[in-house]
């Protein structure tokens, strides 16, 4: 009140005189105003220019913001609101020939933390090592790894958590803000290792592979192939990561699901793998701790039935990344886990390359199937002796039996007439001495010498005793067990030499296919048919006669006829072991035993290749294996044709065909002698061999 | 005492209550999107703006009632009431957020520093318009103002509302301009201001009022805390682009991205939701509110009434332009509001009333019968 009536007597002339100026009478005063009032006047056009001025900042400003930045601007407001987790794509799966699941998918959680303010409360780590059953420091240690790593991406706490730790953190979410579950697909290995080498595995993908790889397609803590048909075959398997959007606040807190992309999953493989056989010979070579390889083709397509590698690897050890000390033990193991036989492996043939010398010697017309050499146990030749593995001779020798019970002597002579570089052109025609093509990684080409590359190799002459050696499969001949599988295959479908094949089918997830298996022809023999007749006749001797070598592949079942080549690999010629007994030489100096077969005798369908590393004989280590093989080969073929067409039998037909039409131009049978095993008996005598 | 005459309403500034209303009628709509609750719907923050603007209508009615000569004459009357509650709340408010600001008045929290910026411009303009300066002001002749104008401030400073402060020198300094000033006084003044500037920053800011003014010198340095806010903001207006994302849509008010986005930040809002077309239809109302206000100040009968209208423009046009440079990142979060515009009971009113104050000196600056 006071302050009022203070203001009221100070209060200025100015208010009273604007009020008396209304009385016109009054002039003094108006004039002056009047003067005061226009300076102001010019002062408000000043101020208009400046509220003009200001206006026009705020909209220029405006402008920029919104239109020059706009685009820019809205990609922030949309970054601010919007988070997004991928979702992966589960992989394709993995089919046998028939269908049968190899490898497939299972869903599998995972406990991830997505770091909206990347701050670690305490009570929040209590709970989560509790429920997680981790000691804290582990969980910070997995935290403190992925720091450098941008903040949306979530952090793994624990992976393949069983069910029971899922429903306790889905009861715990109140307490476990910005811990979700994610869904991860995860391989499952139907028939464990099975085809291992083949089929390969997964791991996390490393910083290398992170550096050559689309960066839109993988991040870190991603799988990937890393070996075999996983790794080779990865785009086809991988498929497209889903991704789920969401609205959040600035908090954090989900407002809303955005319409999200589902994953495509990746294609499905269809091998021309059949995985009971695979499963017959895997289980054959583990049964006697066995290293080696098994393949098993069908001659007049490629398709590769069997690809075993003995032994298999275990896949487990190598998801999430192998241990060192695993890793160690692999290296050191004597019988190779980490070399995948059937391409990398490269022996010497063996006896098993004697059908190609034998080939070149009828093409090249130096033998006809009635040549004979006689075979005293030996063969001179320059200054040297060259023996017949049978120290006591074969006597008269001719083509078939020469394949029959495998003379070196006869082979010996037929390499010394044909010249190493004849015989290597042959052996080429097979598909001996390259690389075959086939869908696997690091396969080695094997070796066929020539002179030629003996020049350039060692810058030496070729000496015509080294083609003695390698015209029985010795020496500096090399080749694969795949190799070998083609090479029965062209003597048995009479020349083509195909492309071996792994995978029958692509399909995408819907089912339409994208990729078919197709046989592919390498190479084509033509004008030779008869003399690989003559050789097939050869080898189904040594497999049917009585002093054959691969008798121990007879099919015992169903009456098929195979025919056979079995294939001793010498290691090492070391004096010191010369004299001692088989068996006791050291496992490492022993020698590789082969059989390589085809079956049935006519029209062959399969061939299958057997090697057993340090197994010594091809007859007795390796073509039970085959025999094996063969007969759930044609015991499933029965079964099939029964299904198919009732009570009618083809197999027992075939045989008939076959001995009635097949081995008519051989010697007729002789008496059995109570080897109750010859299914068919042998027509030569001689000593018995093993 | 009190003559209506039906001439004032003949001269009634429909003009001026058109823009106020598209004014408020677009902040009314803009809070109502801002402030919208998704479970409850629209929140009782925008009812009781809703209401103050009501209420402002009848003081605006009841304002341009009186000849605004007599409204002056409570001038310094409501100085000492405004000067007494700002003391009250620098001693007996407990502080809301680190200032003491609000008296609690049970229906409404007063926000005493508001009306004193309404207050401060009558009392200048009456103490300028009483003054008779041929030649224009010396220094002593500008005792008496910049003694009206410090009470104020300091005790606004002390609350701490810098932005609120700034306001009354800024007001002080467009109304002495106004006035005719000798060049010497101009010279001596603005060194003065320089150097209060300088010590001020030295000594007399807050650690978080520096902090803002670094922040907004260097955004980069300090992305999470104060930077943030203007960057969400120019996120929000920019993203806004031409036609804006439409009205309830904008994703950086309503996901809580944007600070303060009822209050200090509303235009932000706007500018998100109506884009560039509807900032430039609001702005453009807003602007040439003002621009017809100074004409009010140019066509007041009297000196006395040019600069009351003069200096009610101001308040408006100086409040505007730094909240609005905020906004768009040309300027520190000093949380000044946008008058007619933001939320707030206190600054609502006192703008309204400045409208009204306009409204008046327009109705009585033509001849009314005697």
């Amino acid at each position: 009140m006071k302050n009022i009536r203070k203001a009221n007597r100070k209060r200025p002339e100015p208010l009273l005189d604007a009020e008396r100026r209304r009385d016109p009478g009054v002039t003094k005063l108006t004039h002056r105003d009047d003067s005061d009032l226009s300076g102001y006047k010019k002062k408000a056009l000043y101020s208009l220019a400046i509220i003009i001025f200001f206006f026009a900042v705020v909209m220029t400003r405006l402008w920029y913001l919104q239109i020059q930045q706009g685009e820019e601007y809205s990609e922030l407001a949309d970054s601010n609101r919007v988070r997004y987790l991928e979702i992966a794509a589960p992989r394709g799966n993995i089919y046998d020939r028939r269908g049968r699941e190899i490898v497939t998918n299972r869903p599998s959680f995972n406990v991830v933390w997505i770091r909206e303010n990347n701050k670690i409360d305490d009570e929040w780590l209590k709970s989560l090592t509790k429920i997680l059953g981790q000691d804290a420091s582990t969980l910070l240690e997995k935290i403190r790894k992925m720091s450098g790593v941008p903040g949306h991406i979530p952090v793994r706490l624990a992976e393949d958590i069983d069910w029971e730790t899922v429903a306790r953190i889905e009861n715990n979410r109140m307490y476990l803000p910005e811990i979700k579950i994610e869904v991860v697909p995860l391989r499952i290995y139907h028939y464990e290792n099975l085809a291992s080498h083949l089929i390969g595995y997964l791991g996390e993908i490393n910083k290398k592979e992170l550096e050559s790889v689309d960066r839109e397609l993988y991040r870190g803590g991603d799988l990937i192939g890393k070996m075999g048909l996983e790794r080779l075959r990865e785009s086809d398997l991988r498929g497209e990561k889903g991704r789920d959007y969401m609205e959040v606040n600035a908090l954090g807190f989900e407002q809303r699901n955005l319409k999200g992309d589902e994953p495509l999953p990746g294609r499905d493989l269809q091998l021309t793998l059949d995985v009971e056989l695979q499963k017959i010979a895997e289980d054959a070579m583990a049964a006697d701790k066995r290293a080696g390889a098994v393949v098993a083709t069908e001659v007049n397509t490629g398709r590769m039935l069997v690809l075993a590698s003995a032994p298999t690897l275990h896949i487990n050890e190598f998801v999430g990344g192998i241990s060192h000390k695993a890793w160690q033990e692999m290296l050191n193991n004597p019988l190779h886990p980490l070399v995948n036989k059937l391409v990398q492996g490269q022996y010497p043939p063996g006896s098993t390359y004697k059908p190609v010398t034998a080939f070149a010697g009828l093409a090249e017309g130096i033998v006809t199937p009635d040549t004979s050499f006689y075979c005293p146990g030996s063969y001179r030749f320059g200054n040297r002796t060259y023996r017949c593995w049978k120290h006591s001779g074969h006597g008269s020798v001719n083509l078939k039996r020469a394949l029959a019970e495998s003379c070196d002597v006869y082979f010996y002579q037929v390499g010394q007439r044909l010249g190493v570089d004849r015989l290597a052109k042959y052996a080429r025609m097979f598909g001996l001495g390259s690389e075959s093509g086939i869908e696997m990684e690091h396969e080695k080409p094997g070796l066929i010498p020539t002179s030629a590359w003996k020049k350039k190799r060692y810058g030496k002459k070729w000496m015509e005793g080294e083609t003695l050696s390698v015209a029985i499969g010795q020496g500096f001949d090399l080749t694969t067990p795949v190799q070998l599988a083609l090479m029965t295959s062209v003597i048995a479908n009479g020349g083509i030499l195909y492309k071996p094949g792994i995978v029958e089918q692509v399909r995408d997830p819907d089912g339409k296919k994208v990729e078919s298996f197709t046989p592919e022809i390498l190479h084509r023999l033509t004008g030779h048919g008869k003399n690989l007749k003559l050789v097939r006749e050869g080898m189904i001797e040594a497999v049917n006669s009585r002093h054959g070598t691969g008798r121990e592949a007879q099919v015992d079942a169903h009456g098929i006829i195979v025919g056979g080549k079995t294939g001793t690999a010498q290691v090492v010629r070391l004096k010191v072991y010369k004299h001692l007994k088989e068996e006791n030489i050291p496992y490492e100096y022993r020698d590789h035993a082969w059989f390589t077969c085809f079956a049935p005798g006519v029209n062959p369908e399969i061939v299958v290749t057997v090697l057993v590393e340090h197994g010594l004989h091809g007859g007795s280590a390796a073509a039970p294996i085959a025999a094996k093989i063969l007969n759930r080969y044609f015991e499933d073929k029965m079964q099939r044709q029964q299904g198919k067409t009732g009570s009618e039998e083809m197999s027992p037909g075939g045989r008939i065909f076959f001995s009635q039409d097949l081995l008519e131009d051989t010697d007729p049978p002789p008496a059995e002698d109570g080897d109750e095993n010859a299914a068919v008996p042998s027509p030569q005598q001689n000593q018995p061999s093993n | 005492m009190f003559r209506f005459d039906r001439r004032l309403l003949q001269h009634f500034d429909w003009v001026m209550l058109l823009m106020l209303l598209l004014v408020g009628g677009m902040a009314l709509t803009n809070l109502y999107s801002s402030t919208y609750i998704t479970d409850t719907g629209a929140s009782s923050i925008f009812f009781k703006q809703l209401l103050f603007f009501s209420a402002g209508l009848v003081l605006i009615l009841v304002v341009i009632l009186q000849d605004y000569q007599k409204i002056a004459k409570l001038g310094y009357a409501l100085y000492g009431i405004i000067l007494l509650l700002l003391l009250y709340t620098l001693f007996f408010v407990k502080s809301i957020a680190g200032s003491q600001r609000w008296i609690d008045l049970g229906f409404f929290n007063l926000q005493p520093s508001e009306p004193a910026k309404l207050v401060l411009i009558l009392v200048l303009a009456s103490c300028y318009a009483s003054s008779d300066a041929v030649g224009g002001y010396r220094l002593r002749d500008l005792i008496k103002p910049v003694i009206l104008t410090a009470l104020p401030f300091v005790l606004i400073l002390l609350q701490p509302d810098l932005g609120t402060a700034l306001i009354c020198a800024i007001i002080f300094v467009s109304m002495t301009l106004y006035v005719k000033l000798r060049w010497a006084t101009l010279g001596i003044l603005s060194g003065s201001g320089l150097m209060c500037a300088f010590i001020g920053w030295k000594y007399l800011l807050k650690d978080y009022q520096r902090k803002r003014i670094e922040t907004f010198l260097n955004p980069e340095g300090d992305p999470m805390n104060h930077g943030y806010q203007i960057m969400q903001s120019k996120i929000a207006a920019g993203s806004g682009r031409i036609f804006g994302k439409g009205f309830m849509e904008g994703t950086q008010g309503h996901l809580h991205f944007l600070p303060e986005r009822h209050t200090d930040f509303a235009f932000s809002v706007w500018a998100e939701e109506w884009g560039f077309a509807g900032s430039l239809f609001f702005l453009s109302c807003y602007f040439f509110m003002l621009i017809w206000g100074i004409n009010i100040a140019m066509s007041a009968k009297d000196k006395f009434g040019s600069i009351l209208a003069f200096g009610c423009v101001m308040l408006i046009f100086w409040q505007a332009v730094i909240n609005l440079f905020m906004i768009m990142g040309f300027l520190p979060v000093v949380g000044v509001p946008l008058p007619l515009f933001s939320y707030g009971g206190s600054s609502l009113l006192t703008n309204m009333l400045a409208i009204g104050i306009l409204m008046n000196v327009r109705m009585r600056s033509f001849p009314t019968s005697q």
